[in-house]
């Protein structure tokens, strides 16, 4: 599932008439006017309804098209800014992207990489899974981001009903994780032509 | 949006530049800011000018030796420690103030961020960028060398053959009829003055705006005051020849960042200058008009849910939702509203709230929560 702002990386050429990327069918498609329009209830229906993980994508950090949309959103995703993700989401299953309107190849590979670790990570488990001291994925090295909390889970099979535990992540954790990801945006910037023209669709 | 394509461009380089930078440090997120840094350094530096300026033609009461404008301004180059340097300073700076406001314009126009809710912020700027250009201008009267006397009586005749107010005017800029010492200490009014109505212009400016991007990262400033540093000890500024009020002088340099409209006056009736520079300004406020696109649907607050936690007006990034005192019968003491003349429409409201109180009208957010489901159980 992916909440995806209009102005930034421009999917309407890659979806398909029911919302779906093309090059990655997993991935539905929600468009927003804006990023900052995203509410943390949103990505808990999303996940309540059975989503596996949740894109969200705005205008490059310091650049959204409305002002300050993208930087709300994910202040309120990293908890520094109410209303906020409830503690018991997986923290490991969101990732913000942000990305300008030309960049919708970059925006398909990432997409590919977290759908590959999101798989791996197994499906959501149910409501109740207490917040058992699960163990932490380590603050991540820079360079390679999203797929970095590897598998303290084994890869379960199916989305809706498996009931393996996916500890939901104690407190501190959330600020941690999204924010590496952001971190290293700029840096793989540059790569996008090369990377997408290379992959066929999954 | 017909500057589309620009645009798309202008984002690849701005991506290209946060490699380099990161988006933290991308000069291009602080287009607005720039300008504003180069005014703090001209209000500065200017402050040492100030105490040391003269604004006088001639010394009548004086005999000793000739004290005036231009004399104050040689002093300063010469005698005052680093005045050369701050005098240098404050002249690079406006012209790269110029400079980053065009930039600025240029930048928001190719993103189409000028419009609609913003269309106080064009307007404003468009007032500023003409009162920046005639402050420079000012500037260049004030060292009173040949040039300044020639631009002051190119001005004069400019003025004069304005209709109806033009002599009036003319008065008014001369602080007299002719030439006097007076008149120095009008142009030394109308460069301080103007340049603190500024801030009141800048105030319209970013009023509308919540938390406006008023300073760069440090960084960044070091980098544009070392840039000016850089052009002062390049082209250290020097004086023409002091101004003479019985000499017919004829050629001059143009600055072009502050003087084209001087050149412009050299080749064109005083007449068809004045309707350029209007047609100009005009041209630039009907701007935002060209371009007709869908009216903004302003967001809209569910009042029976409102529980008046003012989250959304701290988040509107238009100054849009004002806090209200909520109704007698009501459970809590405020109440949200919005007005819709400032709102985008952008919906950062609605994700601001928890209690789905606030909504576009377009797209409620039960609506896209149900998509959400929708779009999973297929």
């Amino acid at each position: 599932m992916s909440l995806v702002c209009e102005r930034s990386c421009d999917l309407n050429a890659q979806l398909d008439s029911q919302g779906r990327l093309t090059a990655v069918p997993e991935v539905q498609v929600v468009k927003f006017p804006c990023s900052g329009m995203i509410q943390p209830l949103m990505v808990e229906a999303a996940f309540k309804a059975g989503a596996t993980g949740v894109i969200i994508t705005g205008c490059q950090l310091g650049d959204c098209y409305y002002r300050e949309g993208n930087r709300m959103i994910r202040e309120r995703l990293l908890g520094g800014r109410p209303p906020g993700l409830k503690k018991t989401v997986d923290r490991r299953r969101v990732i913000g992207l942000w990305l300008s309107r030309p960049q919708a190849s970059r925006f398909i590979s990432e997409a590919k990489e977290f759908l590959a670790v999101v798989t791996e990570l197994g499906p959501v488990a149910p409501e109740p899974a207490k917040p058992t001291p699960a163990p932490k994925p380590a603050p991540q090295p820079k360079s390679e981001a999203k797929s970095e909390p590897e598998n303290n889970k084994a890869p379960a099979g199916e989305a809706k009903s498996s009931k393996a535990t996916a500890p939901a992540d104690p407190g501190p954790e959330p600020a941690a994780q999204p924010k590496s990801e952001t971190k290293d945006e700029p840096k793989t910037e540059s790569k996008p032509e090369a990377k997408e023209e290379g992959k066929p669709e999954s | 949006m017909y500057t589309e394509p620009i645009n798309n461009l202008n984002l690849k380089l701005e991506a290209w530049t946060n490699v380099i930078t990161t988006s933290k440090y991308n000069p291009f997120y602080y287009h607005g800011a720039l300008p504003q840094f180069y005014l703090w350094v001209l209000y500065l530096s200017g402050l040492l000018l100030f105490a040391y300026y003269i604004p006088t033609i001639d010394n009548a009461y004086s005999s000793e030796k000739l004290i005036n404008a231009w004399t104050s301004v040689n002093y300063i180059t010469n005698t005052i420690p680093f005045g050369a340097v701050f005098r240098g300073i404050h002249r690079y700076a406006g012209d790269a103030m110029v400079v980053t406001i065009l930039l600025h314009m240029l930048r928001v126009w190719i993103t189409d961020r000028y419009r609609q809710y913003r269309i106080v912020q064009w307007l404003s700027g468009v007032v500023l960028l003409v009162m920046v250009l005639f402050i420079g201008q000012t500037g260049y009267y004030l060292v009173w060398d040949e040039r300044s006397l020639i631009l002051t009586r190119m001005t004069c005749s400019a003025l004069d053959a304005i209709p109806l107010v033009g002599t009036g005017l003319k008065t008014w800029f001369l602080n007299g009829t002719e030439l006097t010492n007076y008149t120095l200490a009008n142009f030394l009014f109308i460069h301080i003055g103007l340049s603190f109505a500024l801030l009141f212009g800048l105030w319209i400016h970013y009023v509308r705006m919540t938390r406006p991007v008023l300073t760069p990262p440090p960084v960044i400033n070091y980098i544009l005051m070392a840039a000016i540093l850089l052009v002062v000890a390049w082209f250290p500024i020097e004086s023409g020849k002091m101004a003479d009020l019985t000499s017919q002088p004829n050629t001059f340099e143009v600055d072009w960042f502050f003087l084209f409209p001087y050149a412009m006056l050299t080749s064109m009736q005083p007449g068809i200058f004045w309707l350029t520079m209007l047609a100009g300004v005009v041209l630039l406020c009907v701007v935002p008009y060209f371009v007709r696109t869908k009216e903004v649907e302003p967001a809209e607050v569910v009042l029976k849910n409102c529980t008046g936690c003012s989250l959304c007006a701290k988040d509107c990034p238009y100054q849009a939702i004002e806090m209200v005192p909520a109704p007698a019968e009501s459970r809590f003491k405020l109440l949200a509203t919005v007005k819709p003349y400032r709102c985008s429409g952008c919906g950062v409201c609605v994700g601001a709230c928890a209690f789905d109180a606030i909504d576009l009208p377009n797209m409620p957010d039960a609506d896209v929560t149900a998509q959400i489901k929708a779009l999973l159980q297929s």
